[in-house]
Formats: C-alpha cells, sequence, structure tokens
C-alpha cells in the first residue's frame, strides 16, 4: 500500500470570461511509506492544488487519489494525515497550548496523551514560554511552528506539508530539516511542496517536479546527484611534498587512483564537482 | 463538539458579550424611561424590554451569523480546521449551535436583568393587568428562535457568498421581509385584490410567502404585554416550523458548503 | 458521495416536514386573532428616536401595515366570513396617530383615518382633530379642510363650521363646488345626498383599491338607502302618510328592485321615517 497514490489527477478552473485553466493536468504520483519525497516546481506551478485535492479542500475535476488506502473523497483518511498548509492561520483568539488541545480532541486524542503530547511539541518547536499567549501577538515564524506542532500532534503516519520552511529564519528552518529526519528515521512517510532546491537536497529520499500542471521528473535524490556529477576535484600530495590541485574527468577517476598510487602520490581529498538539484530543476523548467 | 467550544470562546475573546453587558446598561433606564407612560408603565417597561432584548438578538444574529463563516474563510483559518478528520457539515453546525447558544445565553442573562427592572417598575407603578412570567419568558424563548433561524438563513447565505455583504444584506432583508409576508399573502388572497394584483404577482408574492421564512408567528410581545393567553396549538405549531425550517436551512447550506471549494 | 448523505437527509427532512407543516401554519397565521396581527406597536415616544433619520419611512411603514390589516379584514367580511373579533379601529387609529406623528405630512394616514373614524368608528371628534392637526403641515391640500367640513355637516351637525371649513377648501381648490356644497346640503332631508356626493368624489379619486373598495361599497348603500327615501317621500305623496314598513313600499309597487344591503344587512323604517339597516352599515363582527 501506497502512503500516497495520485492517479491521473486534474485540476481545471473556469474563470469569469468563460476560460478554463488547467492547473492540474493528469497527475500520476505514488509516494511509498516511510519515503521523505519532495515536490519541488516554480510557483503556480500546481503544487498547491495538488496538496488541496489530498485533503479534500478542492475537488478534482477528474482523477482519484489516495491515502493509506482511503479514497480522498472521506473524511475519516485525515486522521492519519499530518497537514501544515502554505502560509497557516489559526484562531487568533486562541493561545498556542488552546490550539493544540483543540486540534487533539478533533483528532480524539485521550485526554492524558494529549496533554503529554502538547507539552513535548510545544517545547521541542519552542513555542513553551508563549503558549498562553493569543496566537495575534505570535510572529509568522511562530504561527509556522505551531503549525508544525499541530502537524506533529497526533504523530500520523503521512505528512502533508504545503512549504514548511517558508516564513521560518535559519535556525527555524534546521529545526524543520532535523524534525523531517527524524520523521524518516521513525519510518513516517513526508511528502512537502518547496520551491527551494536546497531544502530537498538535504533530507529528500525521492523528488518530483512539476511545471505548469504538468509531472516534469520522479526520480531519486541519490540518482540525480549522481548523474549531475561532471568530474572531482582532486587534492593530492606527491612523495616529495609538492601538493597539487587537479580536475579529473567522471570517467578518469578510476585511472587516476591507479596511477597515483603507481606514482606513490597520496589523495589527500577527492571532492565531485557536480551540477546541484538546483541546476537540474532549472534545466528542467527551462525544458519547456 | 469542539467547534462549538471554539466558536464561543471567539465570541467571547472578540468581546461581544462585553459590548451586548454595554448595551444592556441601557435596561436601568427602563423604570425611569416606562414612567413616561401615565397609565401603562408596566406594559410600556415590557415592550421596552422585549424590544431591546429582540434587537440586541437581530443585531447579534444578523452579524455573528453572516460573519462566523466569511471570517474564518477571509483569514484563513478555514483551511486549517477543514483539513481536519471533521466533515465539513459537523464544522458547520458546530458554528451553528454555537452562535444559537450563544444567542439562548444572551436572551437569558438580558431576560432575567429584563425581568428585575419589570419587576421594579411594577412594583412602583402597580399594573390594573397582572404580569404573567411564564408568558413573557415565553414571548422571550420565540424571539430566541426567530432570530436563531435568522443565524441558519445568514448562514446558508455565507456558504454562496465570498464577501460578508450578500450574508448581512440578505439576511436584513429575509429580516424585513418575513415580518409582512404574512400581511402580504392575505392582502394578495383577499378578494378586494382580485381586480387589482395580476394572478403573476399573486403567483409570485405566494412563492416567495412560501420560500421565505415566517417570523410573524414567533411575535409573542402582545401576549406578553397586555398577558392576552397564547394559543397553546398555535405555539406548537410554531415551534415546530422553527425545527423543520431550521433544519432545512442547515441542510440546505451544508449541501452548498460541502460543494464550496476552499482556496 | 457519501459525505454528502447527512446533508441531503438533513435537507430533505427539512423540506419535507416543512411541505407537511406549511398548510396547517398558514391557517393558523390566517386565522390568529386580529387584535394579535395588528400587532403592538411601541410608543411613539420609542419610535421617534428610534426610527433616527428614516422618521417618514416609519410613518409609512405604520400607514401601509394599518392598511394591510384592514384590508384583509374587509377581504374576510366581503368573503362572508365572520371576522372572529371586531376589526380593531382604536389600535388602527392609534397607529395612524403615530405616523403623523412621525410624519405630519404622511396623506395616506389622514385620508385613511377619516375613512375609518368616522363611518366605522363615529369618532368625530377625534377624526376632526386629526385633520386640524394635518391642515397645519398641509397647508396646500384642500382635501382636509374638506373632510372636516364634512364631517361638521354630516356628522356634527355643526353647519356653522362645517361652512367654515368648505370655505376654506373652496380657496385652496379653486373651486367652487365646496363653498356650493356647504350651502346646498345644510338641510337635515338633504343628509343622504350630501353623503353620496361626498363618496362619490372619494371614491373617483382614490387610487388604493382597498380604500377605494370601502368606498365604493358605503356609496352603494347610500344609493340604495336614497332609492327607499325617494320612494318613501313618493308613498307619502301618494297616499298622504307615511309608509309603515318597506315591505308595504315594495308592495306598492314603489320600490323596485328590492334593495340590497351591501354589508349584508336588512332595510327597514323607523317610525319617524328614517331608512335605517340591521347591519348599521358596518359588516358583521362577532364580539367575544
Amino acid at each position: 500500500m501506497f502512503a500516497i497514490d495520485i492517479q491521473g489527477l486534474s485540476k481545471s478552473y473556469k474563470t469569469k470570461r468563460h476560460l478554463t485553466v488547467n492547473a492540474l493536468k493528469e497527475l500520476t504520483l505514488s509516494v511509498e511509506q516511510g519515503e521523505v519525497f519532495g515536490f519541488l516546481g516554480p510557483n503556480g506551478a500546481g503544487k498547491s492544488t495538488t496538496i488541496k485535492c489530498l485533503l479534500g479542500l478542492i475537488r478534482p475535476t477528474s482523477g482519484t487519489a489516495t491515502i493509506m488506502g482511503d479514497s480522498v473523497t472521506g473524511d475519516n483518511y485525515r486522521r492519519k494525515v499530518g497537514y501544515l498548509p502554505e502560509n497557516p492561520a489559526f484562531y487568533d483568539y486562541l493561545g498556542a497550548e488552546e490550539y493544540l488541545l483543540f486540534v487533539g480532541r478533533i483528532f480524539k486524542m485521550q485526554e492524558e496523551l494529549l496533554a503529554r503530547r502538547t507539552v513535548d511539541c510545544l517545547k521541542l518547536l519552542e513555542l513553551w514560554d508563549a503558549r498562553k499567549r493569543p496566537l495575534r501577538s505570535y510572529s509568522k515564524g511562530m504561527v509556522q511552528r505551531l503549525g508544525l506542532a499541530q502537524v506533529l500532534l497526533h504523530d500520523p503516519d503521512v505528512y502533508i506539508l504545503d512549504e514548511p520552511m517558508s516564513g521560518l529564519d535559519p535556525i527555524g528552518r534546521a529545526l524543520v530539516k532535523d524534525i523531517i529526519l527524524d520523521l524518516k528515521r521513525r519510518g513516517k512517510c513526508v511528502f512537502f511542496s518547496t520551491h527551494i532546491t536546497d531544502d530537498v537536497e538535504k533530507v529528500c529520499d525521492r523528488v518530483a517536479i512539476i511545471n505548469r500542471g504538468m509531472l516534469q521528473v520522479v526520480d531519486k535524490v541519490d540518482n540525480i546527484l549522481q548523474q549531475g556529477i561532471e568530474g572531482y576535484d582532486v587534492r593530492t600530495t606527491a612523495a616529495n611534498g609538492q601538493v597539487e590541485e587537479l580536475f579529473i574527468e567522471k570517467n578518469a577517476l578510476q585511472s587516476f587512483i591507479q596511477q597515483s598510487i603507481n606514482n606513490q602520490t597520496s589523495i589527500e581529498r577527492i571532492e565531485p564537482r557536480r551540477k546541484n538539484i538546483e541546476a537540474f530543476f532549472l534545466d528542467v523548467v527551462a525544458q519547456q | 463538539m469542539d467547534i462549538i467550544r471554539i466558536t464561543l470562546k471567539g465570541i467571547f475573546r472578540d468581546r461581544v458579550f462585553q459590548g451586548i453587558m454595554a448595551l444592556g446598561v441601557l435596561f436601568l433606564f427602563i423604570p425611569s424611561a416606562a414612567s413616561l407612560s401615565m397609565r401603562q408603565v408596566t406594559e410600556l417597561s415590557i415592550t421596552l424590554s422585549l424590544s431591546l432584548i429582540s434587537f440586541i438578538l437581530l443585531l447579534l444574529a444578523v452579524f455573528l451569523g453572516a460573519t462566523s463563516l466569511w471570517k474564518d474563510m477571509e483569514r484563513r483559518y478555514m483551511v486549517s480546521v477543514i483539513s481536519l478528520p471533521i466533515s465539513r457539515s459537523s464544522y458547520l453546525l458546530g458554528r451553528f449551535f454555537g452562535l444559537a447558544l450563544f444567542l439562548i445565553l444572551t436572551s437569558t442573562v438580558l431576560g432575567v436583568v429584563a425581568g428585575v427592572m419589570i419587576k421594579l417598575a411594577s412594583g412602583i407603578y402597580p399594573s390594573d393587568r397582572p404580569i404573567i412570567w411564564s408568558w413573557y419568558v415565553l414571548a422571550i424563548v420565540f424571539a430566541t428562535l426567530k432570530y436563531i433561524l435568522l443565524i441558519a438563513v445568514a448562514m446558508l447565505l455565507s456558504t454562496v457568498s465570498t464577501s460578508f455583504f450578500l450574508p448581512i444584506f440578505g439576511t436584513i432583508c429575509v429580516f424585513l421581509a418575513s415580518g409582512i409576508t404574512q400581511q402580504v399573502y392575505e392582502y394578495v388572497h383577499s378578494p378586494i385584490s382580485a381586480q387589482t394584483v395580476s394572478p403573476f404577482l399573486k403567483t409570485v408574492s405566494s412563492l416567495v410567502y412560501y420560500i421565505l421564512p415566517n417570523l410573524a408567528g414567533f411575535d409573542l410581545k402582545v401576549n406578553a404585554i397586555y398577558s392576552i393567553p397564547p394559543n397553546p396549538a398555535g405555539l406548537v405549531l410554531t415551534g415546530a416550523y422553527f425545527i423543520v425550517y431550521t433544519v432545512a436551512l442547515l441542510g440546505g447550506s451544508a449541501l452548498l458548503f460541502n460543494r464550496r471549494e476552499i482556496g | 458521495m457519501r459525505r454528502l448523505t447527512f446533508p441531503v437527509c438533513l435537507l430533505v427532512t427539512g423540506v419535507l416536514g416543512y411541505c407537511i407543516l406549511i398548510g396547517p401554519f398558514t391557517s393558523y397565521m390566517r386565522n390568529k386573532p386580529i387584535e394579535e396581527k395588528l400587532g403592538f406597536v411601541p410608543s411613539i415616544k420609542l419610535i421617534k428616536p428610534l426610527s433616527a433619520d428614516q422618521q417618514e419611512l416609519a410613518g409609512a411603514a405604520l400607514v401601509m401595515k394599518v392598511l394591510m390589516y384592514y384590508g384583509g379584514t374587509l377581504g374576510k367580511a366581503q368573503a362572508g366570513k365572520i371576522v372572529s373579533e371586531s376589526i380593531d379601529l382604536m389600535g388602527m387609529s392609534r397607529m395612524l396617530h403615530g405616523a403623523v406623528k412621525l410624519d405630519p405630512y404622511n396623506m395616506d394616514a389622514y385620508y385613511f383615518a377619516q375613512g375609518f373614524l368616522t363611518w366605522d368608528a363615529k369618532q368625530f371628534k377625534v377624526a376632526n382633530n386629526l385633520l386640524e392637526y394635518g391642515m397645519q403641515y398641509r397647508t396646500w391640500d384642500w382635501y382636509l379642510p374638506f373632510f372636516a367640513g364634512f364631517n361638521y355637516a354630516y356628522f356634527l351637525k355643526d353647519y356653522s363650521n362645517a361652512a367654515r371649513y368648505y370655505q376654506k377648501a373652496g380657496l385652496l381648490s379653486n373651486n367652487n363646488l365646496h363653498i356650493q356644497l356647504a350651502g346646498r346640503y345644510m338641510q337635515e332631508s338633504g343628509q343622504t345626498d350630501l353623503a353620496i356626493s361626498y363618496l362619490a368624489a372619494m371614491e373617483q379619486n382614490e387610487k388604493n383599491a382597498v380604500l377605494k373598495e370601502g368606498y365604493r361599497i358605503r356609496l352603494a348603500a347610500f344609493r340604495e338607502v336614497r332609492r327607499i327615501e325617494q320612494a318613501r317621500d313618493r308613498f307619502k305623496e301618494l297616499k298622504g302618510m307615511m309608509p309603515r314598513s318597506l315591505e308595504q313600499l315594495i308592495q306598492s309597487g314603489l320600490l323596485s328592485p328590492v334593495p340590497v344591503d351591501p354589508y349584508g344587512g336588512r332595510f327597514y323604517l323607523e317610525s319617524s321615517g328614517k331608512v335605517v339597516s340591521t347591519s348599521k352599515f358596518a359588516f358583521a363582527t362577532q364580539h367575544k
């Protein structure tokens, strides 16, 4: 069973002038359980549309989707999902603690567990001191962190995060990356959208790139990085103590190493020189 | 229901209740205002109390009813709540019952305050008609039902509208119209108007009569003020009318709300 | 879709219930005692400040309410139903007085009040006071003194005051008719003619269907009265004595066809020879 299974999902809107805008065209995508999946695309590519369809916020024009085997046309599957909306907003007259308690009750968590998880999540996301303050006094980053707290609260199997890093400072981003990696260790599925490639490179197992409503690429991050290698920067120290920095072609590495051994040159460092995900992403988008 | 609790919290945190209580200070002036009337001090104080309560409930029904969904939509709270494992219908019903509960609470508090004031007024200037408190309570109960129904109207309008304009003005219009549909209906169906009212107009007004709520039946002010016994069968009928009409409105709202896209 | 089942059930239940209930509810509302239906209007002292800058509107609304109420009861009476309670004339009067306090220029209120306060309620003094109040504002309106003059002449038999008001009406309307009216019908014998000419003028000028109908019925009644009076006078001329009864008149062949009281009563002659009806020229009401 896939954690998330999307089959032929399309969404089109009618504008006021009777034009049809295809926000999403025939998207088919499956995400394994325990996988961290990056959903990459420029602004307006259809990332949020996909996620909103998954959460039942909007109805797809055609196609189906299941989460943990349950169709997204019902309501109960959301019990297994933690969702962080893009630029989330929560009832601003509540405090963070109150909001988490509210969320937990909707998830029908046991009171005791809920109380414990609330404390944990607030502490993890560094909202403990502000927990009683009404949310209207929160900064954007604090609201974003509360959003993550409410996602983690009920410990679901599937996490759907829409732009989880936006609005966060570098410390916050690092925290989020740690959290995602921790979820990965615990075998959870994390599906998150972003347009920042750096995030993907560090945490994702697989990545999909979507542009203008159409899926362009789905691949393992490792593969992309592997394919992107153009060559290696090598630093060697010769027997006479001479230090050299060289660029070795991708195919020539093996023979270079052999040669170095023969010459009794010690290799101090080999660094792959490669196109990163960003360059890859830009290539994919530019191809269209 | 957690949505009900959240709704009530929201209303209280927005200091709506304090606002009402500030308005409620007006009740303190009822005995003195009522003494302006030479002959019917008690009657006038009951009138003033009931009218003031009605007015406050009307404001609450229109503004809370029309803005509660709109606010959630506008401030994007809706996305974070609707994506929780809760059906849209129960969200909507939670909102409705939260507001209804608040209305009941308000009318209870105001009813008690006004009751004390009426008691005071009637103590100073005894009336020749005894005050029948159960009818006074009944008048408040039915007024509350009336405005709860109005909340359902406002909710229905909110589910189709993207702004607060339609719900607020629509609800006000429905309220105004609902008070006179009965009279208009009877007028166009009276033989006297047969010559002047075209059959088309007659059909239209009958249609409007059947679609719009008829809130005239909920008005028991006269009974409370002049201690006229209300018709029990009629009250039962009115109560049943309230239930079916509200249920239909909520069903319609839930249906429309389920079909709505929340972006 | 199963998530729609609940709302659809709710809607269907509500609509069905409504269909079942609306019949009895409508008939309950229709048969509600009239007194309750006219409703209670709070003291004008209260309405005036509450209606803020919309006093004209509030006034017009009050007049409308009374008119609708009156039209409804008139309709029922004509349809042959016995009105469950006598028409709340005093309530109507109270409301119209309230209406002119809010908007002293409201023409409908005066015309309407004149219509029922005199014929139905027999509150001639009240009617004239109201008309005099109106004359202070509607200084150009010849109808108001015309009404007042008529009331003095016909109901109160105060011919000097009547003449004064007819004079005033004549000056305002530039129409000698009113001045002539004052002189022509001042005799007791001319009462019925006076009423007929007044009612005919009123009926002709009336735009409102309800009121026009009211005038038409009353006019019809008075035309019948005049027919009987003429027959009675012929009888006296021919036989040299007053007829003992209406039946005698009919048998003598002087009165044909048999007069019909549009209010549903039966005409008869008083011993003085005055023509009256069991209906007292009002629709039957049943007093509690």
